[in-house]
C-alpha cells in the first residue's frame, strides 16, 4: 500500500466527525424505594444528541455538545466535546420503564426499581 | 497471494488516530478548557467563550439547572459582571449518593476588550448556555476610511 493511499483513507469526513473531546459530566445520584434518580449536568446540548445505553449491567451516557461560534475568538474556555460516563447499574432496574427529561442544560433520569426489588411489608396473619 | 485487507486497513486505522492525535496536541496548549487533559488552570465557574464579530462581542457562559430569574448580569463600559444562585435541586425523601454538581453562589466578572452598549445587549439562556450579544459602543466599532 502506497503512502497517497494511507493520506486518503485519513480524509473520510465520517471518522473526522466523531473525534470530539470526551468529559464526564458531573453527577448527583439519589435513591429512594421506588426508584434511583440521576442528575447531570450537560450544558449546551439538545435533547436530540443525547444517548442512554443500559446493556449488561451498565449504562453509559452520552451527550455531544455542538457551538456554533462566529467572529474571532477573545479567549475560549469551553468547547464542542461529548459529555460521556458509564455507570454500573444494578440487576433489580426496570429497564423498559427508564426515563429521563431534559431542562436548562440538566438531565433528570428516573431509574425505576422493577416490583419484585421494591421492599415489601409483610403482614404476620394470627395464627 | 491472499491478502487480508480488512486487517491491513485496521492497523492503518489505528495509525490514522494515533496520527490526529499527534496533530492536535498543541492545539490546546494556550486554553483554558482541556478536556480529558491534564494541564487546565484553576477552574473558574462559569465558563465563558468570548468572540469578536466586528460589531458585536459575543459572550457564552455555561450555567446548567440555573433559572433565567436566577442569573443577574451587569454592565458598565468594559466591565462585565455574571453573578447567580445555583439553587440545589435534591429532591426530597430520597437518600443521596453522590453530589458532585456545586450549588453555591457564583460571580465572575471580566474586562472586555471594548466598551459596549449596555442598553442594547440581548442575553439567551437555553439548555443551560448563556449567550450574550454585546453590542460595541459607537466609538469603539470599526470604521471604514476613505483614502482622499
Amino acid at each position: 500500500m502506497s503512502e497517497a493511499n494511507i493520506v486518503t483513507s485519513n480524509e473520510q469526513p465520517a471518522q473526522l466527525g466523531r473525534q470530539l473531546p470526551v468529559t464526564a459530566p458531573a453527577v448527583d445520584i439519589y435513591e429512594n424505594e421506588t426508584e434511583i434518580l440521576l442528575h447531570a449536568d450537560m450544558p449546551g446540548v439538545v435533547k436530540e444528541d443525547i444517548a442512554i445505553n443500559i446493556d449488561n449491567g451498565k449504562m453509559t451516557l452520552s451527550g455531544c455538545r455542538r457551538l456554533s461560534s462566529t467572529g474571532a475568538a477573545a479567549w475560549r474556555e469551553l468547547a464542542e466535546v461529548e459529555f460521556r460516563r458509564t455507570f454500573a447499574v444494578p440487576q433489580s432496574i426496570d429497564i423498559n420503564k427508564v426515563h429521563a427529561e431534559l431542562k436548562d442544560g440538566v438531565l433528570r433520569l428516573h431509574l425505576p426499581k422493577s416490583e419484585a426489588a421494591k421492599p415489601r411489608q409483610i403482614e404476620i396473619t394470627a395464627g | 497471494m491472499m491478502t487480508r485487507w480488512s486487517d491491513i486497513n485496521q492497523i492503518f486505522g489505528a495509525m490514522d488516530l494515533f496520527r490526529n492525535q499527534m496533530n492536535t496536541l498543541f492545539n490546546d496548549f494556550d486554553r483554558t478548557y482541556n478536556p480529558g487533559r491534564g494541564w487546565g488552570t484553576a477552574e473558574m465557574f462559569p465558563r465563558t467563550n468570548l468572540s469578536d464579530s466586528g460589531d458585536n462581542l459575543e459572550l457564552t457562559a455555561e450555567i446548567p439547572g440555573v433559572a433565567k430569574e436566577d442569573i443577574a448580569v451587569k454592565i458598565q463600559g468594559n466591565y462585565l459582571e455574571i453573578s447567580g444562585v445555583r439553587k440545589p435541586d435534591a429532591p426530597e425523601g430520597y437518600t443521596v449518593h453522590r453530589t458532585e454538581r456545586p450549588t453555591t453562589s457564583f460571580s465572575r466578572s471580566f474586562t472586555l476588550p471594548y466598551e459596549v452598549d449596555a442598553a442594547k445587549v440581548e442575553a439567551k439562556l437555553k439548555d443551560g448556555l448563556l449567550t450574550m450579544t454585546l453590542p460595541k459602543s459607537e466609538a469603539a466599532k470599526p470604521r471604514q476610511i476613505s483614502i482622499q
